[in-house]
């Protein structure tokens, strides 16, 4: 209840009475500057009403003046503490800022002043569904129904917020007695439609199949239901379900009307008893049937031939996977081997394809010296050998892979796709810059085609050229940004901004590097904000059943592989930066750029400075501009990020990146490494300790793994002061699963290495335990030159990092190495002698950007 | 190639297509825009997980009296390296059937850049799009566009 007495300091005389009923209605209208004006006129006289104050703050926040808004508004609510206006102007303030935990606080307050408050009410259950308060959003709801029963979206907010807080059945009864009482639904209406089809969800999610059904039927008839295809997949679910015999009609029904998706074929066959996920030699054949039928019924559709040679297998795969290939490579599918590459998986499959596609090659084989076929249409032959070219390089075997793209080459010198594989290959094999060449190649075929040169740019940035790749990446992206690179992280392009940000860190610029893993975090933070306002918007809509699942993809949003990777390689540099903070005050720019690039690079910086002052100018400011409330995006006063790398606590900065992860990420085992080294440093024992029993648990013989455990026992052994009783026992009891204690490190240490003598990667782990353990050098080297023997498993990436231990342990044989290693991978350039370097960077761009930018005019115009 | 309803955890997939392929980009919110607005009408199309073409479609909001419902296409593309297998064409006719039976559209229109001859050849030729109009820069780098449409009465029901 309001209190019954308003509080001497609120009350107005009529005059300012009405004054103020106006600067709210200005408000409301957004005219600001009338606002303004008549809340100055208040204020005059009475310089500590607090509402006052508090609208004259929200109306300057959204005249752009928001620093001198907020500390209004702050001010106002201090000198008013029970006006619900005030904690409602701060609230809505806070929310501007997405600072939504103290928005949420400030409506509470503000609700405790007047409990039935439409507005404030409404703006609370958004901010309770944001931050997943479920409890109180149904409390919240249940106030706003009871308000206002007439709403239809009130009912149907409660039956969601049941649904949210986990009471499925509570969310039912809502919804039945909605349905019982609402009135006067026009024919053929969506929004009755959407509210009917999460019923059905509701009962789906239920197991209530019957009933459900029932409903369904019901309403189809009716045309209460208008989504069609939502109305058939439903009953084709619940008919299964329930073992009703019409089940497979309804699923033939799906199937007609897309014959190009996999879900109906999984429901057809399932409801005959066959799991697609698990064929038997029982339900092989009835598989193979029927897929046999639908491909006869649906020639045009891939699916049905395509998911028989999934469940085919011996003769019966040969026989269909003779035409499957024949007809792709005769029409020329580029994506053709991409559609067979899960099938790899079965070796005896595996060498079917290659046999059938080495018999189709060798049909077409014909004379060197016949004609060339028109540019414009490459034949058979050519598809059949870029399919086998991707076929050997898959397996390794990359020589091949290059012989059979050369001959296409010949033939064919205009395919794009030739010469994006062919760089491709040499990617593989450890030849960034040639890899580069052949994708600028492929990309100057087509100009106009931004997919080309989206690879291209990705190529360069893989051989560290990074100003050059902005360049190409520049040619398709809006000429009124600041840069290309602004644009394309505007765009939200994670591509760009993790290949980048991965270069930047090879490149050994941590600083930028770590400015673009912040940028990719961003991009997560602004699409978990994105839901925001689809908790009002959807509700209105009545589009709850995919509104529910924005909710579920929001709750798992950090799983996805970039933010992973991005959390990850920040958190080790801002490790690097804890062991030695000399990284961050070190020039942030670490140049590999020769004096000419320098200077192109100054030029670029002062062009890019032009266009940033004249878009500044552009923007000019006209004051009754509403701003809105969302807080203005910052310029970048950080440009080559040395700011973020010297920010403090480096360390707790890393471990909230992380956080998501031990949830999210479970199954990273990279993940829990990363949680272990920033927990370690950060004194939590049990933590680090908890991360290396998740990570031996996924793979324990990890030679990152291997690392920590020693780090970690040294570390401990080193305390001059254990932590509490609980918590050495824990570590003593479960580290001891991990390193037994009569086991010295030395003796762990080898141990290890006998498990993996042929294992590149062991023997450079082991090598780095022994340098901790204080080996000297010499001994240290021919541990790790030992992983250029015949029989060990060394990749290209292990043996870079092999030369970058050797350089860090300043080796006099890291050039024997890297020359050894040039034999062993002939087909690589990154163990060339340094000073080659600019040479090779220079042979990894086919053509400049000036000269192709003048091509691509003539094109268009 | 999976041709399905796009869903949520598709949009980001979309997006990325969408950069590699097309000069018009969006953020985020607005693909969640159309997808929470017309759930019914965007489709993608997927291998194993990765999202290789989309269709993002919308009913027209700013319809004027009188004015019969309609759809737009905001945007459609399929990666360079999964072209040739007519997946632009199945996406088209999928969304399209949506608009009809969902939304009653009484067509769908859609805008092309005038020198995109393989699109033009797609609309046109494979999907019997007309052009209505020319729209004079259209395009945030002054290309004009072909305003392009297509009826959908024969899909009333």
């Amino acid at each position: 209840m309001p209190p019954a007495v308003v509080p001497p300091a609120r009350a107005l005389p009529l005059k300012e009475s009405a004054l103020f009923k106006e600067v709210l209605h200005y408000y409301e209208d957004r005219q600001l500057k009338k606002g303004l004006k008549t809340a100055d006129t208040i204020l005059k006289k009475f310089p500590n009403h607090g509402e006052t104050l508090c609208m004259k703050g929200l109306i300057l926040t959204h005249m752009g003046r928001r620093e001198e808004g907020l500390e209004l508004v702050k001010q106002g609510v201090r000198l008013d503490l029970t006006s619900h206006i005030c904690w409602h102007v701060f609230g809505l303030i806070q929310k501007g800022q997405k600072n939504y935990e103290e928005a949420l606080k400030s409506y509470t307050q503000a609700l405790r002043f007047d409990k039935e408050n439409m507005n404030i009410l409404r703006d609370a259950a958004h901010l309770q569904t944001q931050l997943r308060h479920y409890d109180a959003l149904v409390e919240t709801r249940h106030t706003l129904l009871r308000l206002r029963p007439q709403l239809r979206q009130n009912w149907i907010a409660l039956a969601v917020a049941y649904h949210l807080n986990g009471n499925l059945v509570e969310a039912k009864n809502v919804l039945e007695q909605f349905e019982r009482i609402v009135k006067n639904v026009p024919d053929y209406d969506i929004e009755m439609s959407e509210i009917l089809l999460y019923h059905l969800r509701v009962l789906e999610e239920l197991g209530e199949y019957s009933e459900a059904l029932a409903l369904l039927d019901a309403n189809a008839k009716s045309r209460r239901i208008i989504d069609r295809t939502a109305i058939m997949e439903f009953r084709a679910r619940f008919l299964s379900k329930l073992g009703n015999a019409d089940a497979q009609q309804a699923w033939q029904g799906l199937i007609e009307q897309n014959p190009d998706c996999y879900d109906y074929y999984k429901g057809y066959l399932a409801n005959r008893g066959v799991d697609l996920d698990a064929i038997t030699d029982e339900t092989r054949g009835i598989a193979l049937q029927t897929l046999r039928d639908f491909s006869q019924q649906f020639k045009r559709a891939a699916a049905p031939q395509r998911i028989a040679l999934s469940v085919a297998t011996g003769d019966e795969f040969k026989s269909l996977i003779e035409p499957y290939l024949r007809a792709r490579l005769e029409k020329g599918v580029p994506s053709l081997f991409t559609d067979l590459k899960a099938l790899y998986r079965d070796a005896s499959k595996r060498d079917a394809i290659e046999s059938a596609a080495h018999a189709l090659l060798d049909s077409f084989v014909h004379a060197p010296d016949a004609p060339c076929p028109s540019h414009l249409d490459p034949t058979t032959y050519i598809w059949t050998l870029y399919f086998l070219a991707q076929h050997h390089s898959h397996l390794g075997r990359h020589k091949r892979a290059l012989e059979l793209l050369d001959t296409a080459l010949a033939h064919t010198p205009t395919l794009p796709e030739l010469y994006m594989f062919r760089g491709r290959v040499l990617k593989r094999c450890g030849d960034p810059y040639g890899a580069a060449r052949w994708v600028d190649q492929a990309r100057l075929l087509d100009l106009q085609d931004r997919f080309l040169n989206a690879r291209c740019g990705k190529y360069r940035l893989r051989a560290g050229l990074i100003e050059e790749a902005v360049d190409v990446f520049g040619l398709f992206t809006k000429k009124d940004a600041p840069s290309p690179a602004q644009d394309l992280e505007d765009m939200q392009s994670l591509l760009y901004l993790t290949e980048e940000a991965d270069a930047q860190l090879r490149n050994g610029n941590f600083a930028m590097a770590l400015k673009k893993y912040a940028a990719i975090q961003k991009v997560f933070d602004d699409f978990e904000d994105d839901q925001f306002d689809f908790h009002g918007y959807s509700v209105r809509k009545f589009t709850v059943n995919i509104y529910l699942n924005l909710l579920k993809w929001e709750d798992t949003l950090r799983s996805h592989p970039a933010y992973v990777h991005a959390a990850i390689e920040a958190s080790r540099i801002l490790v690097k930066v804890h062991d030695d903070p000399s990284l961050a005050t070190k020039s942030a720019s670490q140049s590999h750029l020769s004096e000419a690039e320098k200077k192109a690079k100054k030029k670029a910086k002062k062009a890019e400075k032009k266009v940033q002052e004249e878009a500044k100018k552009a923007s000019g400011s006209s004051t009754n501009e509403d701003k809105g409330l969302d807080a203005s995006p910052s310029k970048d006063d950080d440009p080559d990020g040395t700011k973020l790398l010297q920010a403090p606590e480096p360390l707790e900065r890393a471990a909230k990146l992380l956080k998501p992860l031990s949830t999210l990420a479970k199954g990273n085992v990279e993940a829990w490494i990363a949680i272990c080294d920033v927990a370690v440093r950060r004194k939590k024992y049990l933590q680090a300790l908890q991360a290396l029993n998740h990570a031996h648990s996924l793979d324990a013989d990890h030679p990152e793994l291997h690392i920590r455990i020693v780090d970690f026992k040294r570390r401990w052994s080193s305390l001059s002061e254990k932590p509490s009783e609980t918590v050495t026992s824990v570590v003593s009891s479960s580290f001891s699963k991990l390193l037994p204690d009569e086991v010295s490190l030395e003796h762990f240490n080898s141990q290890y290495l006998q498990r993996h003598p042929s294992r590149g990667d062991a023997i450079l782990a082991a090598a780095k335990v022994s340098r901790i353990l204080g080996a000297p050098r010499e001994e240290v080297e021919s541990a790790v030159f030992g992983a250029l023997n015949a029989t060990v498993e060394l990749t290209f990436e292990t043996a870079l990092a092999i030369d970058s231990f050797l350089s860090e342990i300043q080796s006099p044989r890291e050039d024997e190495f890297r020359t050894a290693c040039k034999q062993r991978f002939e087909l690589s350039t990154l163990f060339e002698p340094r000073d080659k370097l600019p040479e090779l960077r220079k042979s990894a761009i086919q053509k400049s950007i000036v000269d192709t930018n003048e091509e691509k005019d003539e094109i268009i115009s | 190639m999976n041709i399905r309803l796009a869903r949520v955890d598709d949009l980001m997939g979309m997006q990325a297509c969408n950069l590699q392929n097309l000069p018009e980009n969006y953020t985020l919110k607005y693909y969640l825009y159309h997808a929470l607005t017309w759930p019914q009408l965007s489709y993608v199309a997927e291998e194993d997980g990765k999202i290789v073409g989309y269709i993002l479609a919308k009913m027209e909001e700013d319809v004027s009296e009188g004015d019969e419902p309609h759809g737009h296409v905001t945007s459609i593309s399929v990666l360079r390296s999964y072209r040739r297998l007519g997946l632009a064409k199945r996406l088209m006719i999928q969304s399209q059937e949506a608009m009809a039976t969902v939304y009653k559209a009484a067509y769908v229109s859609l805008h092309v850049r005038k020198s995109n001859r393989a699109a033009l050849g797609l609309y046109r030729d494979t999907l019997g799009f007309t052009v209505k109009d020319i729209e004079k820069g259209y395009y945030a780098d002054g290309e004009d566009a072909y305003a392009m449409r297509l009826s959908l009465k024969h899909l009333a029901r």
